[in-house]
């Protein structure tokens, strides 16, 4: 099954309104291994076109990425109350 | 005056256990979770050793919503084409009840309902942005623009501490001290789940896997655990082997571990109904902050007490017991009408005198030993090799087992005293 | 200029959680044994038009809600949010209403509260969706209604709002008291706040039942409602056709969609 799929089965309470993860694209721009993009365990770090692309959507705030990135391009922050990921079984 | 006599921060299994403990004291507690409601953002395997909560909850294991308890326990290395186990049942374990398997939004639900009942303001979809110190000296949370204070605060926000972090009262973790973990539920029948495991009305099997057939130098173990009408099943990656290999997506590593032909078989026409994912604590000892200081104790994960070998992890139940000891010290604090460091010092000696740290100190390095090659590559290669020669008709006649083991050994290029050596190290530490 | 509080009163309906709604497929029923309830989104964005008039022209924001027991936390979430005072209208007699008595007692709810200026309510319910309830309240207490509103406002009573259109946005201006109904997405709900969430819990909500409201019991939940659901069938779901394509080669795309006649160019 792919991730995507995976991801379709999962209940969100998206913030329209504040992306509790950012990255700072000046620093993925020179990254050497892209390790996020293999870390994150929803995907969220993609490379498109030779850039990387993210996505916090779909993000299950596990805190991973926060320590993959050694670069100090991510900025990590709890969501705002009741928003995010809602899990069925946990 | 403060607005309460302590703040929980988090309602995981530590932060609802001080919060019980507390409020069956009398004490005005506040306990706050971003998740709505509680549980919802939690991943566990779980098997939870819950026998601390019977303190704060003496009918837990008639209350609590518990799937089933583990009565057969199987530890497996799994390579591409074979699977060497120890299988254990015990019917001593219907009487003796040993851990239960658990879902997390269920559990996590019910325990903050009965903080809640002992007398706790629970407030549910709410983050605690910050804590609001003065001079070193902890006041109450900050949540948007205001401030609630009270005299002690616990932080109990679990493996991704981000306030005690904010506040400079631990270190954010790094590639050794954490891991990452990722689940999938499985609707099954009940029926099915019984017959296929061999389990009869509320027994569980639990299973543990060294993930042994991952090509490159990919480390994770894998984890099955059978709910009343589902599957868990999980694996642990080693964030530190992740990024040295460097090509492999921690998500394919899940994939893998369902696909393997023994694995896949025991969650046949299962449906997935859940992907998740949550950062394990698998440091030992040494990983662990200073946890308590003017106004503040950390427990649980967010004080690094969870203990994970790659196969089994345990967490749950540090947590449950630390968050009972800081709910202790904040009660001995409020008699005495001081929540300084030197008053919530207690809690540290608690800590020290109790299993939890014992055991932490036992595993010290254990993370080393089991994220070793010994244990990932090794053991299961001379495992297999053994079995085939002593299984495999050859028309040869067979050698004596130790000599099979050893020759298996040195076919895998290792010494007889190396082996020796490895084993040895890895027995005591075990 | 004097400025003149209003009274709003917000209707508000507790639901199962669209994402998890299950149906057992053997007996058609919602299973509600996995669906946890939440806040109907369209009513989080009605009750935000509600706070912003208030803080707008001061004056008071009261929630009301029917339905069972367990929408306690929907009531603490609107207070947490902002609203003043919240009322959970609940008694057996109402289950099983259908958009008629639904509509009956939340105007009688209103009644009974007494002074108001404007109603708000949602679109429409994320689970029966029929956008009815609104337009019935307004109707029982016989007063204007603005309905499918992107933005609401309010000067010298009289409510400014927009309403979206097919084919434009549409300006209408009413004097109070007036009801308006508010598009899911149409705003940013304000957050909950700890402090506001500690305080509602202190605070606590009103319950009032069929004796308070003082309706016959013959007028409201199953036995007031005119509609009987016959029958429920399942849909069956397509496949539908999917391609996948390589994002980094979008011409091909393009190019296939124009071939099929499915994307137009300006001039064609
Ligand atoms: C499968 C199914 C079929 C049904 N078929 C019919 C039918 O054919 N005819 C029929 O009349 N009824 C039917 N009902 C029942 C009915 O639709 C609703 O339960 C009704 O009571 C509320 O209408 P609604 O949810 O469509 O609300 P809507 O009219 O869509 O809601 C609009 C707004 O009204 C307010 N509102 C609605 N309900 C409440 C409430 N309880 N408390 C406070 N505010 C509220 C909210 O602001 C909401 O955003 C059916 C129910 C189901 C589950
Ligand atoms: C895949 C996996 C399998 C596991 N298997 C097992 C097992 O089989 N047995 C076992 O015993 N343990 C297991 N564990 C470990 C166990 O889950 C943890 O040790 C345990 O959950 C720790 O409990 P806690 O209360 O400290 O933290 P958590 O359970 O993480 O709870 C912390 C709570 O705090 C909330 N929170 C965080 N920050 C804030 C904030 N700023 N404001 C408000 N709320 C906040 C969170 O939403 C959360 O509810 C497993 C873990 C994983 C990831
Ligand atoms: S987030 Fe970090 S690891 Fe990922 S591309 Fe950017 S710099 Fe590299
Ligand atoms: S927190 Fe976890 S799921 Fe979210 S973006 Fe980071 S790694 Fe991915």
């Amino acid at each position: 099954m792919e991730i995507e799929e995976k991801l379709a089965l999962l209940n969100y309470k998206t913030d329209n309104q504040y992306a509790h993860i950012t990255v700072n694209p000046k620093i993925c721009e020179t990254c050497p291994d892209h390790f996020c993009t293999f870390a994150c365990p929803a995907s969220c770090y993609k490379i498109i076109d030779g850039k990387l692309n993210f996505k916090y959507e779909d993000c299950v705030e596990c805190g991973t990425c926060d320590i993959a990135c050694s670069h100090g391009s991510v900025t990590w922050t709890n969501p705002k109350g009741g928003q995010g990921i809602k899990y069925k079984f946990g | 005056m403060s607005e309460f006599d302590a703040i929980v921060v988090g309602a995981g299994p530590a932060g609802s256990s001080a919060a019980i403990k507390m409020a069956n004291a009398g004490l005005k507690v506040l306990l706050v979770e971003r998740g709505d409601p509680p549980g919802t953002k939690n991943v566990s395997g779980g098997i939870l050793w819950g026998k601390d909560l019977s303190q704060i909850i003496p009918d837990w294991e008639k209350t609590a919503p518990l799937e089933r308890f583990v009565e057969r326990k199987v530890t497996s290395f799994l390579t591409a084409d074979s699977e060497i186990s120890i299988d254990f049942k015990t019917l001593k374990f219907s009487t003796d009840r040993t851990g239960y398997a658990v879902l997390r939004t269920r559990l996590d639900q019910y325990l903050s309902k009965k903080a809640s009942q002992a007398g706790a303001t629970v407030i549910t979809g709410i983050t605690v942005d910050s804590l609001h110190m003065e001079n070193g000296k902890v006041l109450g949370v900050v949540n948007e623009e205001d401030t609630i204070t009270s005299d002690c605060v616990i932080l109990a926000e679990g493996a991704n501490p981000r306030v005690a972090i904010k506040a400079g009262l631990r270190q954010p973790p790094g590639d050794d001290d954490v891991a990452l973990g990722i689940k999938q539920v499985y609707k099954l029948p009940e029926a099915t789940i019984n017959e296929r495991y061999n389990l009869r009305g509320n027994a569980g099997f639990a299973g543990e896997y060294v993930l042994s057939f991952l090509e490159d130098d990919v480390y994770a173990g894998g984890f099955l655990y059978t709910n009343k009408d589902s599957i868990s099943a999980g694996v642990v990656v080693s964030l530190s082997k992740l990024r040295e290999n460097g090509k492999t997506r921690s998500f394919d590593i899940m994939e893998k571990f369902v696909s393997h032909p023994f694995i896949s078989r025991l969650l046949e026409g299962g449906q997935i109904q859940e992907y998740s994912a949550h950062l394990v604590y698998e440091g030992g000892y040494s990983t662990m902050a200073k946890l308590y200081g003017n106004g503040y104790m950390i427990a649980g994960d967010a004080a690094g007490f969870s203990f994970s070998n790659g196969m089994v992890i345990e967490g749950m139940n540090y947590a449950i017991a630390s968050g009972i000891m800081a709910g202790e010290a904040a009660i001995q604090a409020k008699k005495e009408g001081d929540f300084s460091d030197q008053s919530l010092s207690r809690y540290g000696r608690m800590l020290e005198e109790s299993y939890a740290i014992k055991d932490k100190k036992t595993f010290r390095g254990i993370e080393k030993v089991t994220w070793s090659p010994l244990v990932h590559r090794i053991i299961p290669r001379i495992a297999e090799n053994s079995m085939m020669k002593l299984f495999n008709e050859t028309g040869e006649p067979k050698d004596h087992v130790v000599r099979i083991l050893l020759d298996s050994a040195f076919d895998q290029g290792i010494s007889k005293s190396d082996l020796l050596i490895q084993g040895y190290r890895l027995m005591r530490r075990m | 200029m004097k400025k003149v509080p209003l009274d709003i009163i917000v209707m508000v309906k507790q639901v199962p959680d669209s994402q998890e709604v299950v149906i057992d497929p053997v007996t058609m029923n919602l299973n509600r044994s996995l669906t946890r309830n939440v806040t109907n989104r369209a009513d989080e964005n009605a009750l935000e038009v509600a706070l912003s008039l208030r803080d707008k022209a001061g004056g008071t924001v009261t929630v009301i809600s029917m339905g069972p027991p367990q929408a306690e936390t929907t009531m603490y979430e609107c207070m947490a949010r902002g609203a003043d005072r919240a009322i959970l209208v609940s008694d057996r007699f109402f289950g099983g209403a259908d958009t008629y008595p639904t509509g009956l007692t939340l105007a009688s709810t209103i009644s009974k509260i007494g002074k108001f200026d404007v109603v708000v309510a949602g679109e429409e319910s994320s689970d029966s969706s029929t956008g009815h309830v609104g337009p019935g309240v307004a109707e029982f207490l016989n007063i204007d209604q603005i309905t499918y509103c992107s933005h609401v406002d309010y000067k010298d009573r009289h409510v400014i709002a927009e309403r979206e259109l097919e084919d434009g946005t549409e300006v209408v201006k009413t004097p109070t008291p007036v009801l308006v109904t508010v598009l899911l997405n149409s705003n940013f709900p304000r957050r909950q706040t700890l402090r506001r969430k500690i305080d509602a819990m202190k605070k606590g909500f009103e319950v009032w039942n069929l004796e308070k409201l003082g309706l016959p019991p013959e007028w409201v939940g199953v036995r007031g409602s005119p509609t009987i659901v016959r029958r429920m069938r399942s849909i069956k779901e397509k496949e539908r056709a999917a391609k996948k394509f390589d994002l980094s080669n979008l011409g091909n795309l393009v190019s296939e969609l124009y071939e099929k006649n499915i994307l137009k160019l300006e001039e064609d």
